[in-house]
């Protein structure tokens, strides 16, 4: 079985972000980490190749601290890597960047991509779909069990007020969430090896996109600016015995803000 | 004019009041003359619903199919596009739900469109339309504009002032969808509910949250009280997801689910970063916590020091009594 995993680098969720003077830059302090939900993703393809053999591609798009996704991806004991490292990749929307991660997914045949349920810095949750889309596969969304047999996959989903089991036939995109499985931590003898392994890079060319179809070029979706949110009022607190600050506070919630 | 389509949402037959948020903002742009509105409700539609959701469009199309019985993303992706190819829309706005969320891409895709996710606020009156989403777990605010169009934008529930419709009712139109079940790869085996008529908390007005300061599963009750009480969704911190206390589909942060409410209450909760980023963007925040120094206080509106097991009774039995219930 032919696994591919989509994952991301991000900042940690603790890291400071600076936005510039003129709301057009952000500067992000140099905490990063793997996407937690690409975590399960990796997670899940390893189980897949252990029970049903195969191999594990891992594939990232990105520069400098990108490479530690896959080295992560590596350590937890993926067979190969993918960094898809130009210039003419960067700053894309979830168009471009899915497009790009589309082309490098189906370089080879594949059964299953593994992918995050979203990264938790853009927040956008577009890409495993938009993936799917572009491959003409269909997909599972946020997913907590999956299990293959037969060229099917049948998985587990949280829909609102429960949850829904589906039959997907394969190839097919499964984004992952929490609760899908707890991600193994990757042995010595693995991250000796990550650290060693050489990372094969592929250009936008060797994917078939063009500059236009790259990246900001390619996006479709353009940042105007970044401004912080409104800073909250400093908070009030409501002082008294457990009895009284409960009545107020039924006061205010429902006299002041009139949310009841 | 231009064309604004709306995916409008329905569950247990019932409109979703994610869609009925949506419906009331464009309703505001069909009084001003800004936009036609077309709405789209897949499968079957109640009597009901149609004659709620005319009033606030222009257009109501039904669009049904073996293929949309139940929701598979292809199915309604594939739907959706087709109906948005023939009215060529500006633009294209669902409820950022777990449904949403899931399918819009894959329409965006199929229009060669770009998407904006979980936007939590539209300037309307500026050209090009600027999309205000959060990014970072809410520390940043981005604001996005579109290059072309039709543009696909998810909006967080919550993020409209509901507005009444106009007296006008649109018209009512049925479509086939005119997808061969067969050719849809996905397959609904069945659904599972876990609570009867339980509110997701992407959509909850209001969500009352406990956190490692209740000290025990069982006391969740208290804050299942409350929210009994206040017609609220009950919500949770990770380590009491990871201490199987509540389920993982209640968890509210980083790992779990973002929201939006009008009131959030946050008991026993110390206000870690990857819990308030999925919360910060609330509109009232209530902290209860024994702990002054507790880092929710700074995410808080108003806050009480004190132990759970007093306030929180307290507070039930205090709305029980004013809202006659």
């Amino acid at each position: 079985m032919n696994i591919v995993v989509l994952a991301k680098q991000v900042p940690d969720a603790e890291a400071h972000i600076d936005i510039g003077e003129d709301g057009k830059g952000l500067t992000v302090e140099q905490k990063f980490t793997a996407n937690v939900f690409d975590e399960f993703a990796m997670e899940e393809a390893l189980r897949l190749k252990e029970k049903h053999g195969g191999k594990v591609k891992i594939i990232t798009l990105g520069t400098g601290k990108a490479t530690e996704v896959l080295r992560t991806g590596i350590a937890m004991g993926a067979d190969e890597a993918l960094l898809l490292e130009d210039g003419a990749f960067l700053n894309g929307d979830g168009y471009a960047t899915a497009l790009a991660l589309s082309r490098a997914a189906a370089k080879e045949p594949f059964d299953v991509i593994l992918c995050g349920r979203q990264a938790i810095d853009d927040d956008r949750g577009e890409v495993g779909p938009m993936v799917a889309q572009f491959l003409g596969i269909p997909h599972g969304g946020g997913i907590i069990k999956l299990d293959i047999a037969d060229g099917t996959a049948t998985v587990e989903c949280p829909a609102e007020g429960g949850k829904e089991v589906l039959e997907v036939k394969l190839p097919a995109l499964f984004t992952a969430q929490k609760g899908l499985n707890e991600p193994r931590v990757p042995p010595i003898m693995g991250v000796m090896k990550a650290m060693k392994a050489a990372i094969p890079r592929v250009a936008p060319a060797e994917l078939g996109i063009s500059p236009e179809e790259a990246g900001a070029a390619g996006s479709k979706v353009r940042t105007e600016k970044y401004f912080h949110p409104k800073k909250k009022a400093a908070v009030q607190m409501i002082q008294g015995e457990p009895q009284e600050a409960a009545v107020e506070a039924v006061r205010i919630l429902m006299d002041v803000e009139r949310i009841l | 004019m231009e064309n604004l389509l709306l995916f409008i949402e329905t569950k247990d037959k019932e409109l979703k009041k994610a869609s009925l948020e949506l419906l009331g903002e464009a309703a505001r742009l069909r009084a001003a003359g800004t936009y036609k509105v077309h709405g789209v409700i897949m499968g079957g539609v109640p009597e009901d619903v149609k004659k709620k959701v005319l009033p606030y469009v222009d257009v109501l199309a039904n669009i049904t199919g073996p293929a949309l019985d139940r929701y598979t993303p292809e199915g309604f992706a594939s739907a959706l596009a087709g109906y948005a190819k023939e009215i060529a829309p500006k633009l294209i706005l669902a409820s950022a739900t777990q449904t949403g969320r899931d399918f819009l891409p894959r329409v965006a895709v199929l229009l060669g469109s770009g998407i904006a996710s979980d936007v939590t606020g539209i300037r309307w009156s500026e050209d090009p339309v600027k999309f205000v989403r959060p990014i970072y777990g809410g520390k940043v605010l981005s604001e996005v504009s579109f290059t072309g169009y039709p543009a696909v934008v998810t909006v967080r529930p919550n993020t409209f002032a509901g507005e009444e419709p106009g007296a006008e009712e649109g018209e009512y139109l049925e479509r086939q969808a005119g997808i061969d079940p067969g050719q849809l790869r996905t397959k609904v085996l069945r659904r599972e509910e876990s609570g009867q008529g339980k509110v997701d908390l992407i959509e909850a007005d209001i969500i009352v949250s406990g956190g490692r300061g209740l000290k025990s599963a069982e006391n969740f009750k208290v804050l299942e009280d409350l929210a009994g009480t206040i017609g609220a969704a009950v919500g949770a911190a990770r380590s009491v997801v990871d201490a199987k206390w509540r389920d993982q589909e209640d968890q509210v942060g980083k790992s779990g689910k973002t929201v939006s409410p009008k009131l959030y209450v946050a008991v026993g909760i110390s206000g870690a970063i990857h819990h308030t980023m999925g919360m910060d963007t609330s509109k009232v925040v209530l902290a209860v916590n024994t702990d002054p120094n507790a880092m929710i206080f700074s995410y808080a509106d108003y806050g009480i020091v004190g132990d759970f097991a007093q306030v929180v009774p307290a507070m039930t039995e205090e709305f029980r009594k004013r809202l006659g219930r």
